[in-house]
């Protein structure tokens, strides 16, 4: 499955007449967006603001963020299943709006995750100080149902995304970047000196504000399966998950994979990036085994020589990851694994939920508990009438001048465990 | 039934109370469910569910639900390391800050959550083959 993404580069953000693209800056009719958002009935408002790198700017709470693209020829169409019919995605060619970001802001819940900093020393723990974002801050109707009111957000993110993807359909990108990976013996035929290097890609499949869908698809459902890594691009995997900032995967880090990115850089030089193998996380303990053993089969088959894995969230998706470390393990397979860590505010404690002796080879995303400050910042996206209790904050936190000390869990995809970010660990 | 559901939130109990076998220790936080559950190991039964469900962190969330099953008297060692590395967990967690003490209606969407969690296997338990 081959894929051209062309990349439309933008620098600058602003409200004008008509939503359109000039010389690099995206321009929005914020009346006829909010207009077009609106179309929920359980959605109560909707306000369009904006945010740009460098502005004294504090965005919380945050729900999703999403980067717009749009298909521009091939099957399907961007979030599949969700946003339009269901169909395979992943080939033909896709345009992103690169340097820009849907953010969704609205409470769901009391303890409502995650803050972005656009600016100050806090600003560089989140990628989307660096994106110019159109922040969609919405607000329910009254009395409006938890699960009601997660699905039309998360929907409204996603609706939003494509109005102004759309915008990029005519244009040149200012760069095009071809994603190709072929049916495996095809490819094993392509490298057959290559080591074989395959993706386990662990979804959040909970329940409420801990979900993620695949072709629209609840997490929870699936079995262990084989994806193209170019579908993700085109949305095939959009996230529900919004209870843990700073490992919360959201839409924007499932369209931008780091670890197929990376992969698909070295593919056909030192490996060959043969598959991604798509899993869940679920709370059953039988279906934790279920997937684990169908992972390790799926692996066992391909005949893998490697994986990395990685996994979304804290706790007992811990327990997940290494069922699937150790399993494929025995399988004779490799594995490497990427994670973030809580070992508490010195850093001493047991890092992970979960252990398993075939786990020596991790990266570290680097870890959620140290304490920093957010100085002032002039202008608020949403409220920080939730700070206090999202996770990372706590009593007192959030002070007179508006400036906060809070852990680094707070913020939006700070140890985020599939690597997009800064942070690491160093032995010494 | 074999299954019983551990928990210290009213809304699982009001929900399923006439469908499940209930422990419902309302007064208890999260980590004297964990410590409960432990206990009920001991005797003889096992894990179905894993005791650190959610993103939401042990000093964060008071409500834990827990699905468990009896073992016929044997100790399932798995359900001992899993109790054990969920309390260590939770114990470090709370080492450093203590859970809040949250107003109604932020207790009111941590018991949604949990539910909702817990819902999910509920939902389906009734397919399990023991």
């Amino acid at each position: 499955m081959k894929l051209e993404l062309g990349k439309i580069y933008i620098k600058d953000i602003r409200f004008g007449d008509n939503t359109e693209i000039k010389n690099g800056t995206l321009i929005i009719n914020k009346k006829e967006l909010e207009e077009f958002a609106i179309s929920d009935e359980r959605i109560k408002s909707v306000t369009i603001e904006l945010a740009r790198p460098g502005e004294s700017i504090r965005i919380a709470p945050v729900k999703d963020v999403i980067e717009p693209r749009v298909k521009v020829s091939g099957p399907g169409c961007i979030f599949p299943g969700v946003m339009g019919k269901v169909k395979g995605v992943g080939s033909g060619r896709t345009h992103a709006l690169v340097g820009a970001a849907v953010v969704t802001v609205g409470k769901i819940v009391g303890f409502q995750e995650g803050i972005i900093d656009m600016s100050g020393e806090t600003a560089k723990y989140t990628p989307f100080s660096e994106t110019n974002n159109i922040c969609v801050v919405m607000e329910p109707v009254e009395g409006l149902e938890t699960h009601d009111y997660e699905q039309a957000g998360r929907l409204l993110g996603l609706k939003v995304a494509n109005f102004i993807g759309e915008v990029a359909r005519n244009i040149e990108p200012d760069e095009i970047v071809i994603y190709d990976t072929k049916p495996l013996l095809e490819q094993i035929k392509e490298f057959p000196h290559l080591p074989k290097v395959g993706y386990i890609h662990m979804l959040q499949s909970q329940g409420l504000l801990h979900d993620t869908y695949y072709y629209g698809v609840d997490a929870k459902q699936i079995l262990p399966t084989l994806m193209y890594p170019t579908e993700i691009m085109d949305g095939a995997i959009i996230s529900g998950n919004c209870v843990a900032p700073c490992d919360k995967v959201t839409t924007f880090h499932h369209l931008n994979n780091p670890v197929i990115e990376d992969l698909y850089k070295r593919h056909g030089k030192d490996l060959n990036f043969v598959t991604v193998i798509l899993t869940n996380e679920n709370v059953f303990l039988m279906d934790k085994e279920r997937s684990s053993d169908m992972v390790a089969k799926i692996v066992e088959f391909l005949g893998l020589d490697g994986v990395i894995i990685t996994e979304e969230g804290y706790g007992n998706p811990d327990t997940d990851l290494m069922m699937n470390c150790k399993k494929v393990s025995d399988v004779g397979t490799k594995v490497v694994l990427i994670t973030d860590e809580f070992p508490g505010r010195d850093g001493k404690s047991q890092s992970l939920a979960d252990a398993v002796p075939e786990a020596d080879a991790l990266v570290s995303c680097g870890q959620g508990n140290i304490i920093v400050n957010f100085p002032k910042m002039d202008k608020i996206i949403g409220t920080l009438e939730f700070v206090e209790t999202m996770i990372g904050g706590y009593e007192g936190c959030l002070k007179e001048d508006g400036s906060i000390d809070a852990e680094l869990q707070i913020i939006i995809a700070s140890t985020i465990a599939n690597g997009y970010n800064k942070l690491a660990a160093k032995g010494y | 039934m074999n299954e019983i559901i551990l928990t210290n939130n009213s809304k699982v109990n009001d929900k399923y109370k006439s469908k499940f076998e209930i422990e419902f220790i309302e007064k208890s936080g999260y980590l004297n469910i964990l410590f409960e559950a432990r206990n009920m190991i001991y005797q003889g039964y096992r894990l179905l569910t894993h005791p650190m469900s959610s993103s939401l962190k042990p000093n964060q969330t008071k409500f834990r639900s827990i699905i468990l099953q009896k073992n016929q008297n044997n100790l399932d060692t798995e359900s001992i390391l899993m109790i054990e590395r969920a309390i260590e967990s939770a114990e470090k967690f709370l080492k450093f800050k203590k859970t809040p003490d949250w107003d109604e209606k932020i207790l009111d969407d941590f018991r949604t959550v949990d539910m909702s969690i817990i819902e999910g296997v509920l939902n389906r338990i009734s397919f399990f083959i023991n």
